[in-house]
Order: C-alpha cells, then sequence, then structure tokens
C-alpha cells in the first residue's frame, strides 16, 4: 500500500517545492480546500488557514510553530456536520494522535479528511518565534540543522517537543517526508493508504529509490529522544508528592486556559467552569476555619488533578497547555509522566489505533481482579 | 505520617492516639448501601468513622468525587459496589474498578497512599462484611494517620 515518490527541490527552496506540490492537488480537483499553515499578513504568526482558492496558497508547512491545535480546527470544521467534499489537512504528528483520540471521542469525523503529515522538525512557542521571526526565517532555521545533522534549535523547542519521540506521522494518507532526506534536492512524498495513493497516483513523481538513509535517521533521532524522554522523567520525580505538586501549581490563577488550548479537552462547559463549586459567603468562612485559612482563588488544584483524571489517558503530550499558561507553569513536567504511566497501565496508545475505544468505556471481566478485594 | 510511637513529643502522642480517621463512602443504592442498611437493622457494631452518601452506582462515582473529599482533608475515602456481575446497570462496576485504576496513577503523582481510596463489593445480604469493611478500613487509615493534604491551605 506505501507508495514512495519523490518531490524535486529547486535551488533548496523547499517551501515553494511543497507549495508546487499542494497547489497541484487544489487544481487537478482531488482536494476542494486544505487547511495548512500560512502566515497571516503581519508575518509574525503562522496559523491554520483553510485555503480553497489554489492562487492563494502561500503555505508555510515546516514553520516551528504550533499556535492552536489543529486537531481542534479540524473538530470544528467537522463536528457539527461531516464534509462532503475532500479537504486536505496539513498537520503535525502530535495532532494526527489527538485527531484520531477526538474521532474516538466523537467530536470529530474523518469523513473526507485526508491527512497529510508532515514530519515534525519540533516547535517553538509562540513568543519564542515572534521574536526569531523578527530577525530571520525560523523555518530556515530549521533547515540548516537539518542538513548539518545538528540539533542547534533544540535551545529555542519547547519542552514537549525536545522530549518528543513520535516525530513521524502515523495514521495519515500521505506524509511530507524530510527526514534523511537531501533536502537541498529532494523531499519525499508517501503515500501510506489507498486514499494517499489515489490522490498522488496521476501526479508526476519519480519513484522513491533507496529511503535507508532516512529509516536510519528516523531510528537515530527516535532512540535519542526516548533516551532524552526517560531522562526527563527521571528529573521531574521532584513535582511529584504533595509538597512538591502543591508548590508547583502555586501560581495558577485558575484562568483554565490550559483545559481551553488542550486538544482533547473538548467538554462545551467544563465542570469547572460551572456553577457546580459555588458556595454561600458562610461556606467559605467555615472552610477558612477549619485550616485558619486558605488561599484564593481556591480549588485550583482540583481542577487540575480533575482535568487530569479526564484527559491523561487521551493526552498526545503536544505541550499547548504549556504554552498557553499565561503564569509559565511547566505543565508538561507533571503531565508527561503522569500520562507515561498512566497510558502504560491501560496498555493504551492515544491517537495509534483508530478503532480502538479509549480505556474508560471499555472493561474485561477478568481484569484487575485484585482492585476491590482485600 | 502520624502513627504512635515512643520517640513523638506528647504534643504529637494525643494527636496519633485521639485520631478518629473522617472517612467518606460513595456506597451504591442497590447493593452496598443496602448492605449498610442490614448492618442497621441487624444492629452490627461498626466504628461511625464512615459518612455515607447514596449515589446510584459506583459507576456514577466520578474521580472527581473522591479528589474533592481528599484535598477537603478527608482521611480516606471508600466507594461501595455490587459484586462484579451483579451491577443492576450491567457494567457500571467494571467500570468503576477501571477507574479506580487510573485514579491511583493520579494519587502516585499527587503523593497520597491509594490506601487511602478503598472500592469494595458489597451485596444487599452482606451486612456483616460490611461492617467488617469498615471496622478494616477504619483501622487501616488509623495506621496511615491523618490526610497530609487537610493542613495544606494553599490548594
Amino acid at each position: 500500500m506505501s507508495k514512495q515518490k519523490i518531490l524535486k527541490v529547486k535551488n533548496s527552496d523547499v517551501n515553494s517545492a511543497v507549495n508546487d506540490f499542494l497547489k497541484e492537488l487544489l487544481k487537478s480537483g482531488k482536494l476542494s480546500a486544505l487547511l495548512v499553515p500560512q502566515a497571516v499578513p503581519s508575518k509574525k504568526v503562522v496559523f491554520p488557514v483553510l485555503v480553497s482558492d489554489p492562487n492563494k496558497l502561500d503555505a508555510n508547512v515546516f514553520a516551528p510553530l504550533l499556535p492552536v491545535s489543529t486537531a481542534k480546527m479540524i473538530s470544528k470544521i467537522t463536528k457539527f456536520q461531516p464534509s462532503d467534499k475532500p479537504i486536505g489537512v496539513v498537520i503535525h504528528p502530535c495532532q494526527i494522535r489527538a485527531l484520531i483520540e477526538l474521532v474516538k471521542l466523537n467530536q470529530a469525523s474523518l469523513n473526507n479528511i485526508i491527512i497529510i503529515g508532515v514530519d515534525c522538525l519540533g516547535t517553538f512557542s509562540v513568543k519564542t518565534y515572534t521574536d526569531l521571526a523578527g530577525k530571520k526565517n525560523p523555518s530556515d532555521m530549521i533547515f540548516d540543522d537539518l542538513k548539518s545533522n545538528t540539533d542547534k534549535r533544540e535551545q529555542y523547542m519547547r519542552s514537549a517537543c525536545v522530549v518528543c519521540n513520535q516525530p513521524v506521522p502515523i495514521n495519515a494518507d500521505i506524509i511530507i517526508g524530510v527526514f534523511g532526506m537531501d533536502t537541498s534536492k529532494e523531499i519525499l512524498i508517501e503515500a501510506t493508504s489507498d486514499t494517499g495513493s489515489k490522490i498522488i497516483e496521476d501526479l508526476k513523481l519519480d519513484s522513491a529509490k533507496d529511503v535507508k538513509k532516512r529509516e536510519k535517521h528516523i531510528k537515530d533521532l527516535i532512540d535519542g529522544r526516548t533516551k532524552k524522554l526517560e531522562a526527563f522523567i527521571k528529573d521531574k520525580k521532584k513535582h511529584v508528592g504533595i509538597d512538591g505538586l502543591t508548590s508547583f501549581f502555586d501560581k495558577c490563577v485558575n484562568c483554565h486556559n490550559c483545559m481551553k488550548v488542550c486538544p482533547i479537552c473538548y467538554c462545551r462547559e467544563c465542570l469547572f467552569d460551572s456553577s457546580v463549586f459555588d458556595a454561600e459567603a458562610y461556606k467559605y468562612v467555615k472552610k477558612s476555619e477549619s485550616k485558619g485559612l486558605f488561599k484564593m482563588p481556591n480549588d485550583s488544584l482540583l481542577f487540575h488533578l480533575g482535568r487530569m483524571n479526564h484527559m491523561i489517558l487521551s493526552c498526545v503530550k503536544c505541550g499547548l497547555c504549556e504554552q498557553g499558561c499565561p503564569m509559565d507553569i511547566d505543565l508538561m513536567d507533571v503531565f508527561i509522566p503522569t500520562a507515561e504511566s498512566a497510558q502504560k497501565e491501560f496498555k493504551y496508545h492515544p491517537g495509534k489505533d483508530p478503532q480502538e475505544k479509549v480505556p474508560m468505556i471499555v472493561y474485561r471481566e477478568d481484569e484487575y481482579v485484585n482492585v476491590g478485594e482485600k | 505520617m502520624l502513627v504512635w510511637s515512643d520517640k513523638m513529643s506528647e504534643e504529637k502522642k494525643s494527636e496519633a492516639k485521639d485520631f478518629e480517621p473522617k472517612i467518606v463512602g460513595f456506597l451504591c443504592n442497590w447493593c452496598s448501601y443496602a448492605g449498610a442498611d442490614l448492618a442497621g437493622t441487624s444492629r452490627i457494631q461498626y466504628p461511625p468513622n464512615v459518612r455515607i452518601i447514596r449515589v446510584m452506582c459506583s459507576g456514577s462515582v466520578d474521580s472527581m468525587y473522591i479528589l474533592r473529599a481528599l484535598l477537603e482533608g478527608a482521611d480516606g475515602v471508600f466507594v461501595g459496589g455490587c459484586h462484579p456481575g451483579d451491577c443492576h446497570y450491567i457494567d457500571g462496576n467494571y467500570k468503576a474498578r477501571r477507574r479506580m485504576v487510573l485514579l491511583q496513577n493520579i494519587l502516585d503523582t499527587l503523593g497520597l497512599e491509594k490506601e487511602r481510596v478503598w472500592i469494595r463489593w458489597i451485596s444487599a445480604s452482606e451486612g456483616q462484611k460490611f461492617a467488617d469493611t469498615m471496622r478494616d478500613m477504619t483501622e487501616a487509615i488509623k495506621k496511615l494517620g491523618p490526610n497530609p493534604i487537610a493542613k495544606k491551605w494553599n490548594i
């Protein structure tokens, strides 16, 4: 099923090669619209843009930035009614995983959605990106890095990306690959599903002959990142425990922005935004009397633990919660280790298998028999 | 952790001796609540440390309820459901069991002993088992000592 093709790059300009490829898909009518990362007129940031006019396409698919969850945008487009026309979505690997989770949770539809995954070179925080964009093109920086096989870009990358060991798309229809490719001459276009093959079959692309270099590059990258992830989890143990965790969330202003930007948190009205926890003045006084004092806004730890409980099994470790935090709390320090251990407990890999159900709605009679007995 | 020992200060000693754990119990309407009822009507004695809240099913106990009780200072939380296979709603207790496994992971992150949260299967005819379980749990929580979060005011 997998078909690997080569997209020729002229004058080392990967971006225009990719743009020509995407334009071709729009012009041929195989896609009626494309959701792509594209620079806004000020050129300060790159946002998902739904393009239908090929002449207006100016995508920047390798821009190291993830300002919002692309999966959530696809949920917005398809939740009310699935698309009747094919829409291509150019999307980071973590966002494909989030999209698959949203589909499982009935919050998005893959009907007529063509997933075009890109090799993820890591993303910077919005602030870092805009600061850099004033001086030079951040995309050039990461391609220089790729060419020299170095990781200078890591100093700018978000911590979630530095320890991400899933930088290659899974469950995509088409993959735009740069890892292990000589990007001054060519990049890889790989169809990984029947839908994907049908879309690229008419395009005049040469078959890829040798992808061993790419496979090795990916293996080395993933091995290196897995080591970093393990070290990260070990290092962040300090935040575990009552004293560690309460001081970790000390700065929280209870704005719930981490929940609003999280691709998995889909509830229209979160329990924590509702009036469930509203109480009469005397109850506040009573609570104060029980401890002598308490910090306000109250219940911020309950919010984080409750949210964690509801979404951690589907957490794709995209780090958007951390990027969205106005108080600069490094949320991934707590969420990555907990996600790893909880997902391991249920042998669940979010975003891996669209047919698999989320763990909290299924059960087996013969599992965890010790829980509930002495 | 506040377990009585000779090395404790006098103040702590008396605190540990007098420690009566507060336990919040979520009991399912169809089995455990009826079991507790039977314990009462049969005049079986058990420690009064548990504050019972009737819920329709152990599967309806969101982990949030348990976390809230613990963060507000409860020393233990008890969830009672029908025996596996006996759920009035077919599979609520199986789901409650899975949720408990997930909650144990969250409690690890929080740094609270997972022995503070119990889930047990007690049928409507098991008044004695309910009383025994309450006695065991009260003893176990007494050994663990008071919930350290109860004194935290910055949460």
